[in-house]
């Protein structure tokens, strides 16, 4: 058994994916990262990460098609997505079962913290029975 | 026409033509008896020309020689018939003034029917035209009218004929009509654009030609209009214009919406970075243990997104650079007359007089000219546009360019219009980017318009009117005057 959680942070964008990451592990949890979703698909850490903070917009495969990938292969990650476009549009698009999050960069750090509790919850919960 | 009413109307002239024949034979007849039963000793013969007269005006050559032959005939008879026996020499002589009489007669209405016949087939050619041609006196009396001009139009030749061409036209003139008038006096021709109103009220628009006739000692007796109608065409032009300045208008807006997306995107990536770098470095400051190594490297990451965000924005000053003005020594006057080339379809399309006053020898401006050019034309469309609500005698432009010694030495040029002008409260915000008083605007050029000629050393103000001397508003802008340089 795992003793940290651990958190699949994925964006195109380093500066903005290395931050994240840091903000992740200073919360106690365990943070890897990827530059694209193929990247992480590819990785032996699929089926093993408690939650994924995605970007929504990046070359190649978005956060949305991730989400769907995961979910067509009976994945159900917890899901939180962060965007330079909130835009209505695409909330409803990531508005779904299993997404915890849809965060406008720059987002508040609490907010995050949040998103990330009750997606840890929500894995935690049907994993005890 | 039809073919039948062609037809009916021929038919009703042959059926006039044979009732005139029979008359022309009763006087023949008449003159015949006279001559030949009255003891009259005059030559009574000559009325015959009275008869050919009358028939040249409805037969042909040879109906009209056969009848002069017939009533030469009659004038022989009835001297045989009354002078058989008793022959006379003045009654000879009588008889032979009548045929005289009567052969110059017909020779001189043969001539006269050649002549009107081609007159006839001139007019009929006219007729052929596509065009609208009619023909006006030395004081614009309609004289002639063809049939384009009737089907362009809408009056017949009958209605048209003796009146003023100018009122029943209601024409508009692209320039003042006497200046026009005395073109075609000097060079005996005009050609130019008129908008003529039709009889059942809609507009033409004509590519007018204009001829001047002169008698034989060279003073204007006429002039002939030859008009095509552009109706169509110019309003295929306009709406092409239209189009374009439309489209010209979409891509300026896209490209400034998408170039403000992307800088957007651009500086938001790293100020993103920024603020999860700075969350990140108070946690690990928080921590029961502060990990001091994690909150350096935090902060150091601060720093160098801090730098690229700076970055993006040294980017975007060296693109603008790029388009870097150039400041030569300039003439306003002339920068102004060269501008207003420009608006001048804007002025008639929206129906605006332009009143200008360049006063002579202006100092020299240190300035871009397109610059400048762009601002002076940004403040002529706000006034034009300013001025569509009011009435058409209202809709005057005034711009003048004038040396200003107010403060420092330099040149002012003002701008003008007589629209309902903007609200006293907000002509302090007037130049601010993004505030605009126009549904569509946008509320940049007069911002950009302040940048443009504060970097020139100038400065550019509003004020409005007070409903008195001045209706709208009063655009200002106020240029140094070029230092002499020493070379």
């Amino acid at each position: 058994m795992r003793l940290l959680p651990m958190i699949t942070i994925i964006d195109d964008d380093e500066s903005v994916r290395v931050a994240t990451e840091s903000l992740v592990r200073s919360l106690g949890f365990g943070a890897k990262s990827f530059a694209s979703a193929e990247d992480f698909l590819g990785s032996p850490l699929l089926g093993e990460t408690d939650c994924v903070i995605t970007d929504v917009q990046m070359p190649g495969m978005s956060g949305v098609e991730l989400r769907s990938h995961l979910r067509a292969r009976g994945d159900l990650t917890p899901l939180i997505f962060i965007t330079a476009f909130p835009e209505e549009r695409i909330r409803r698009q990531v508005d779904a079962a299993g997404t915890f999050g849809f965060l406008a960069k720059p987002f508040d750090g609490n907010v995050m913290i949040e998103c990330i509790d009750r997606a840890l919850q929500a894995r935690s919960g049907p994993a005890q029975l | 026409m039809s073919a039948s009413g062609t037809a009916s109307i021929q038919d009703g002239s042959a059926n006039r033509s044979r009732g005139w024949l029979a008359l022309a034979a009763l006087w023949a007849a008449a003159i015949f008896l006279i001559d030949t039963f009255s003891p009259l000793d005059m030559a009574i013969a000559v009325l015959y020309v009275v008869v050919v007269l009358f028939a040249a005006s409805f037969v042909e050559k040879a109906g009209l020689l056969l009848i002069a032959g017939a009533c030469i005939g009659l004038t022989v008879l009835s001297f045989a018939i009354m002078h058989a026996d008793n022959y006379t020499l003045s009654a000879t002589m009588r008889g032979l003034v009548s045929i005289a009489a009567i052969t110059v007669t017909t020779l001189l209405s043969l001539r006269n029917q050649e002549a009107t016949r081609s007159l006839r087939d001139q007019a009929a050619l006219l007729d052929l035209s596509h065009d609208a041609i009619f023909v006006r006196d030395t004081a614009d009396i309609i004289t002639s009218w063809n049939q384009g001009a009737e089907q362009l139009y809408g009056w017949s030749g009958v209605e048209a004929v003796g009146q003023q061409a100018a009122t029943l036209l209601r024409t508009r003139f692209p320039a003042p009509r006497e200046q026009i008038v005395a073109e075609v006096l000097r060079t005996g021709r005009w050609e130019g654009e008129l908008v003529h109103m039709t009889r059942d009220g809609r507009l033409v628009t004509t590519m007018s030609r204009w001829s001047l006739q002169r008698d034989a000692r060279g003073r204007p007796v006429a002039t002939m209009e030859t008009n095509s109608d552009i109706t169509e065409r110019k309003r295929a032009e306009n709406e092409l214009h239209q189009a374009q300045a439309d489209l010209a208008h979409v891509t300026r807006v896209t490209t400034l919406g998408e170039l403000t997306a992307s800088i957007a995107h651009e500086v938001n990536q790293p100020l993103a970075a920024i603020v999860t770098n700075g969350e990140a470095c108070l946690r690990w400051l928080r921590r029961p243990v502060p990990d001091m190594g994690e909150a350096e490297v935090s902060v150091e990451r601060m720093i160098a997104n801090a730098r690229r965000a700076s970055e993006v924005v040294a980017r975007l000053r060296a693109l603008a650079r790029r388009s870097e003005p150039v400041h030569v020594r300039l003439d306003l006057g002339e920068v102004i007359e060269e501008t207003v080339m420009l608006i001048e379809r804007e002025l008639s399309n929206h129906g605006v007089r332009l009143h200008m006053a360049i006063a002579p020898a202006l100092p020299p401006v240190l300035g871009d000219r397109v610059q400048l050019q762009q601002v002076v034309i940004n403040l002529a469309l706000n006034a034009i546009q300013a001025m569509d609500g009011e009435a058409d005698e209202h809709r005057r432009l005034r711009i003048s360019v004038a040396p200003n010694d107010d403060d420092a030495p330099g040149v002012a040029i003002t701008v003008e219009d007589d629209g309902p002008g903007v609200d006293e409260e907000k002509l302090p915000v007037l130049f601010n980017p993004f505030f605009s008083t126009k549904k569509d605007g946008m509320g940049l050029g007069l911002s950009i318009s302040r940048s443009i000629v504060e970097a020139h050393g100038g400065r550019i103000f509003a004020a409005r009117g007070d409903g008195t001397a001045m209706r709208g508003m009063r655009f200002t802008l106020v240029l140094p005057r070029a230092r002499e340089t020493v070379s």
